[in-house]
């Protein structure tokens, strides 16, 4: 079949683009009609990506591979820009715009009252620019290009509101965090440069070079790792996952867009996308499976004991991106790209919803909310489908895909099942205390007589649009990649997939309606109380309250020592370095003032040296003959 | 006759070397200028010497001299002029008194 | 028609034609003066322009735009008994100009961040007059440093930037601008003064050439040709390379034999003094100096330019006059260069001026410099030359705010300064695009340079250049801490009536912004026409080291 939309691929990218450099421009005169114009610019790439998903669902479709501009070539080497349409990238481009399209529409509600907003709409179009440059990147330098621009979207993004110390602290946390894993995807390409053949850093010839074993096994499993690295700092992988709660200070939509459904899962699809080159190292994929496990545990319970409505959010994300990552390890590309695919509607919906919580009551801390059921149906509604997508309670969309996962998991090792469970029941928990804490019970806001207070009412149309859509997509996106309907899985990596396992199916539904029944005992009906834990073992509480202490762990070993590193690096500098230079300058100085001492104004004793002066050259010039030396 | 030049040259030096004694460690302005007249002079009369008994004798060095003794004259008129005008202003003749241009 | 005029000597001597007519005009006249001043600065500018629209990309012959005029010649004493049988014996120096695609790229760059600080310059409060004619003149002495194609006209333009600059810093600078002057002139003198050792041991010995135009004529000549000794010295029958003896077994010694051990302490020689320019660790106190004493529009020239001036004189003169030394010590200048980034960085972390973490940052960013020669690939050096570039096109913008900003708040302490972005958001976003450019951003110029250098020198020095990779975290960390501090955070009250970029200011940024960016997103746009360079410059050391 001829590709016709796939070459038109480029438009995608670009409308985001132009609508950057026209908000850029004359943002200030657009007004209100700024967040039109980024509408229409992601509706733009929405529909270009539409075409391309469907021109490339009908039949077996080559990759499409434009790449003929030369972005620099030195001494025989060239690298060329281009871009590359497969079923991978497809997919990635149909998330991103689409959840980019959602969420522009959702910012004309939510952020009509700033008065920067049309800096905040070219903010979005960057970002969804260089996030779709990223996935259809057809080297992996560009794919590096792209993926520090959408780094530092993300930066400005959370630095929004530049004003608040917070949101300053956060968004220079999240672009250090995140630069350090991007070091460690510098040095793999570093490596790759010298290791390809030909120097070729395109995506198709890594995989055909790691596919067929050209480059040496040590190289590989190094390769592999320092993708990972990369991969971690972006999809917020233990233990560079600090940046991804603190990022949440960044405007609602943002966490939604970048924080939850697009940038942090390009760690996952940079994976996916050099898959070949994990294939052909057992070691990196063994690290791989391990730091997305541990992650997505490890997240899981500390999402239990926060008390931010975002921060939750926000350490369900980390969890279920260590999800993905565990997917990839156990060697299941399709079942970890389908929960990125899942993972990005429901996790959109809960943040969208929880921005919809905001706005009504200006408030992130949920032991101030409650009862907001009542006064916000449509959110409360789509929060719950989003909440229970998320539990993986059967039949939403995240039932599916974390289904997929842990049947490969147990395939691969009842460790890495076990673990998943886990963290799937600690999901589901903290997913009901939430649900329960903010929308059921009563009110506990405590009325500030001081503050105007209006009453929570439910949001405007434009923002519970998206809201329904998403909801939707949450039951519905599952269902084309179930144990009857392998179709995603097929299309996607061209290789049928068996993931029918009953145990798993009604283990992963049983720990889910679990965690669920516990938050319901706990949150609403009172059975057990609240505090059960905070007050029997108040050390652990503390523990996974304060985020096993990583921050400060992070604070200990490593700015401490760096400041201290500069302290004493700053003393070198000035007293030796500098003073050495200081001492030979007044070293010059005091010889200098030795020579004037002798300038005592007294023309006699000047007369006598030079007698003296005459005399020793005299005696010289005398000696000379005598002694017969020269 | 034919050894006397190393009289005169044996008389001039020690004339110069009275007068180089004499400028470096004699405390009035008078007697340094006195002293510097006769290593002057001590050079006037190596001059005549060499010009009269010399290897290439020539009247070159008498006229020199009296070139010298002229100039001389002259420098003595303006160091004393200035001796002068320093003691209006000063005080003194003592040259160790006069280091104003000290560092 | 650009083919018969001497277009390079133009360029170079064009700001003289403004300092005459400033010559004439009254001081008071300021507005006059500003104007001839930004006018005569812009000259070079468009003249280099039509130079770099001219530059046959493709030509083999990769120096182009040659000059090449008698100016010094003088007869030499011919008493010795060899010497009987020449027919001529002079000291020869000539008016030697030429660019290749390094100087074109470095002129072009001269002329645009002169011109961009001309601009800036406006700010000046005091002596106008005297301010233009100085800085003309430094800019007559850096473009003729980067075109000079001989040892002493290279010397004496080096020379000619020092004097302006030095009253540049000690007439308009800061509170202590006279011991930054000072500092900079003592500096840049032992540097000099090594220099001229190195050129004169040179001159004498390689320098040493034998022309015989016919049978009856047999010159000789002591030349200062850059060419002509950089021949000399790869050609194994030169006197120069012979050995001690004017021909083997002849027992006549030979004056003009450098040895191993001398072309080493060239090499030294002159390591050290472009390295005090460029600056090297450890010689790099005085430029801090100058960073925070001069005046911004000067810094903006001294960062920007005088600096690439060391890394220009290294390459140019260190590495391709002794390329076997050089590349022996590749791994020192690696690490030379890793020290330079790390250390910088570490220090730019801590300090709390803001011209002083800009200044740490500039020596974290020529250690990169350091690293592209240290790779002794192609790669590598194109990497250093855009790193070259991209530092002068980015620290000449970041200091062009530093000025901006100063004229507005009166300081430049990090903890005086904070939510700049609410009453100047036009000058804020430039500095937190400037910095980004500064900590490397892809699509921005800074990428480019690292991303070269550091693949140049990763072939043979793996672990070094992971080591310089540190440097991109650090860089990050500094220039978020200092730019975020700045323009982040909640506003002090006596900086919320501030006004935004006047269309002056505004003019220069943008212009220095749309280069940075058109590096990052096009570099072949720099890399085309350095290519052939380059190739030649690589397959010449190697020619010289073989292998």
């Amino acid at each position: 079949m001829e590709s016709t939309y796939s070459q038109l691929a480029w438009i995608i990218p670009l409308s985001p683009l132009i609508a950057f450099f026209i908000l850029l421009s004359i943002g200030r005169q657009l007004k209100q009609y700024g967040g039109y114009l980024a509408v229409v610019a992601s509706l733009i790439s929405f529909i270009i990506s539409v075409l391309i998903f469907i021109e490339r669902t009908g039949s077996d479709m080559q990759n499409y591979t434009w790449n003929d501009w030369d972005w620099l070539s030195v001494d025989t080497i060239s690298l060329s820009m281009g871009f590359e349409i497969n079923n991978l990238n497809t997919l990635m481009l149909l998330i991103v715009s689409f959840v980019g399209l959602l969420v522009n529409l959702y910012s004309i509600g939510y952020m009509k009252d700033d008065e920067r907003v049309n800096v905040y709409f070219s903010y979005i179009a960057l970002f969804t620019f260089s996030m779709l440059g990223l996935v259809i990147a057809e080297n992996i330098v560009q794919l590096y290009i792209f993926w520090e621009l959408v780094g530092v979207c993300s930066f400005l993004l959370i630095g929004f509101w530049y004003f608040k110390p917070e949101a300053k602290a956060a968004a220079k946390k999240a672009f250090i965090v995140t630069r350090i894993g991007d070091v460690g995807l510098f040095i793999a390409i570093l490596l790759l440069f010298w290791y390809m053949p030909n120097h070729s850093m395109s995506f198709s010839a890594i995989s055909n070079a790691f596919i067929q074993n050209e480059i040496e096994p040590g190289i590989t499993t190094l390769i592999a790792i320092l993708i990972f690295v990369g991969a971690m700092g972006k999809s917020g992988q233990f233990p560079l996952h600090t940046w991804l709660p603190d990022a949440m200070e960044g405007p609602t939509p943002i966490s939604a867009l970048i924080h939850a459904a697009t940038m942090v899962a390009a760690g996952v699809y940079l994976v996916a996308r050099t898959f070949p080159i994990f294939e052909s190292s057992a070691t990196a994929m063994t690290v791989v499976a391990v730091v997305g496990a541990f992650t997505a545990l490890f997240a899981a319970t500390i999402g239990v004991a926060q008390n931010d409505i975002k921060r939750v959010l926000a350490y369900s994300t980390v969890s279920q991106l260590g999800y993905m990552m565990l997917a990839l390890g156990v060697g299941a590309l399709s079942a970890g790209m389908f929960h990125l695919f899942t993972h990005a509607f429901f996790k959109a919906l809960l943040f969208l919803a929880a921005g919809s919580v905001i706005h009504a009551v200006h408030k992130q801390d949920m032991n101030e909310m409650g009862g907001l059921g009542v006064k916000m149906k449509i959110t409360a509604w789509t929060f719950g489908i989003g909440a229970l997508a998320l539990s993986g309670i059967f039949p939403f969309a995240g039932f599916w895909s974390k289904d997929a996962i842990l049947t490969e998991a147990l395939n691969q090792n009842v460790g890495y099942f076990i673990v998943g469970l886990t963290a799937a029941f600690f999901t589901a928990f903290y997913m009901a205390r939430l649900f329960f804490l903010v929308f059921a019970g009563k009110s506990r806001a405590n009325h500030d007589a001081n503050e105007p207070h209006s009453e929570p009412h439910e949001s405007p149309a434009v923002m519970t649009i998206p809201l329904i859509i998403l909801a939707v997509l949450a039951i519905g996106a599952g269902f084309v990649f179930t144990p009857f309907n392998p179709w995603f899985g097929e299309w996607l990596t061209g290789a049928a997939e068996e993931h029918t396992n009953w145990t798993v199916i009604i283990l992963s539904n049983l720990v889910g309606i679990l965690g669920i029944g516990l938050g319901y005992l706990m949150y609403l009906r009172g059975s057990i109380a609240r505090d059960v834990i905070s007050s029997r073992a108040p050390g652990l509480y503390r523990l996974i309250h304060n985020k096993y202490y990583m921050d400060e762990l992070y604070q200990i070993i490593i700015v401490t020592p760096l400041k201290g590193l500069g302290f004493v690096l700053r003393f070198i500098d000035y007293y030796v370095i500098d003073g050495a230079v200081r001492l030979s300058a007044s070293s010059a100085l005091y010889v200098g003032r030795l020579g004037a001492r002798m300038q005592n104004g007294q023309l006699q004793s000047y007369g006598l040296a030079s007698l003296i002066g005459i005399v020793l050259l005299m005696i010289i010039l005398v000696g000379r003959r005598f002694w017969n030396v020269g | 006759m034919d050894n006397i030049l190393p009289s005169y040259l044996i008389m001039g030096a020690i004339l110069f070397c009275i007068g180089l004694y004499g400028a470096l460690s004699k405390k009035s302005a008078i007697v340094v200028l006195i002293s510097v007249e006769l290593m002057l002079n001590a050079s006037n009369l190596n001059f005549i010497a060499f010009s009269k008994y010399g290897p290439a004798p020539s009247l070159t060095g008498q006229i020199f001299t009296l070139f010298n003794i002229t100039i001389a004259a002259a420098e003595v008129a303006v160091g004393v002029a200035i001796l002068i005008a320093l003691f209006k202003n000063k005080g003194t003749s003592n040259v160790e008194e006069m280091d104003s241009m000290r560092y | 028609m650009l083919d018969n005029l001497p277009i390079l000597s133009m360029i170079i001597f064009s700001p003289l034609l403004g300092v005459l007519i400033l010559m004439f005009i009254p001081k008071e006249q300021g507005r006059l003066i500003k104007i001839v001043g930004v006018a005569a600065a812009f000259l070079p500018l468009i003249l280099a322009v039509m130079m770099y629209a001219n530059f046959d990309h493709q030509s083999e012959d990769t120096l182009q735009y040659t000059e090449n005029v008698e100016w010094i010649s003088v007869p030499l004493n011919q008493d010795g008994e060899m010497l009987k049988g020449l027919s001529s014996y002079n000291l020869q120096f000539n008016y030697n100009v030429g660019a290749d695609a390094l100087s074109l790229v470095l002129i072009l760059l001269t002329a645009l961040v002169s011109a961009m600080a001309a601009l800036a310059s406006l700010h000046i409060k005091k002596r106008w007059k005297t301010y233009y004619i100085l800085f003309l003149l430094l800019m007559v002495g850096m473009l003729g440093v980067f075109s000079a194609r001989d040892l002493f006209l290279f010397f004496a333009f080096f020379e000619v930037t020092l004097v302006p600059m030095f009253f540049l810093v000690g007439i308009w600078g800061f509170k202590e601008r006279e011991g930054a002057a000072t500092k900079f002139l003592i500096y840049n003198g032992i540097g000099s003064a090594l220099m001229i050792v190195a050129f004169l041991i040179l001159v004498t010995t390689a320098g040493f050439t034998l022309s015989q135009p016919d049978p009856q004529h047999l010159d000789a000549i002591y030349t200062s040709s850059l060419d002509q000794i950089m021949t000399n010295l790869s050609d194994p029958t030169a006197y120069v390379n012979v050995g001690t003896e004017m021909q083997a077994g002849s027992g006549v010694e030979n004056p003009f034999f450098l040895s191993e051990t001398m072309k080493w302490f060239l090499f030294i020689l002159l390591l050290i003094a472009f390295g005090i320019k460029l600056p090297i660790f450890p010689f790099h106190t005085w430029m801090l100096k100058v960073h925070v004493e001069a005046p911004p529009s000067v810094v903006m020239i001294h960062s920007g330019i005088l600096l690439k001036m060391g890394a220009y004189g290294l390459i140019r003169y260190g590495v391709m006059l002794f390329p076997e030394q050089a590349k022996d010590w590749g791994i020192i200048l690696a690490i030379l260069g890793a020290v330079n980034i790390i250390y910088g960085a570490i220090l730019a972390f801590r300090q709390t001026d803001f011209r002083l973490v800009l200044a740490y940052s500039s020596i974290s960013h020529m250690g990169i410099v350091l690293f592209g020669i240290a790779a002794f690939n192609v790669i590598g050096m194109e990497g250093a030359i855009f790193q070259m570039v991209s530092h002068g096109l980015i620290s000449a913008l970041l200091f062009l705010i530093v000025g901006s900003l100063y004229e507005r708040t009166g300081t430049m302490e990090l903890s005086e300064l904070g939510g700049l972005a609410k009453s100047l958001p036009f000058i804020s976003g430039i500095l937190l695009f400037a910095g980004l450019a500064s900590l490397g951003l892809p699509g921005l110029s800074g990428f480019v340079s690292e991303f070269l250098s550091f693949i140049g020198l990763f072939d043979t020095m793996p672990v070094i250049t992971v080591i310089g990779t540190l440097g991109i975290i650090l860089a990050a960390v500094y220039v978020l801490r200092a730019v975020l501090r700045i323009t982040y955070g909640p506003i002090a009250v006596q900086y919320e009536n501030l006004k935004d970029a006047r269309l002056v200011e505004v003019i220069p940024m943008v212009t220095l912004l749309a280069f940075i960016v058109l590096l990052g997103v096009y570099p072949s746009v720099l890399s085309d026409p350095l290519k052939h360079t380059v190739d030649q410059l690589i397959q010449n050391i190697a020619g010289r080291v073989g292998g």
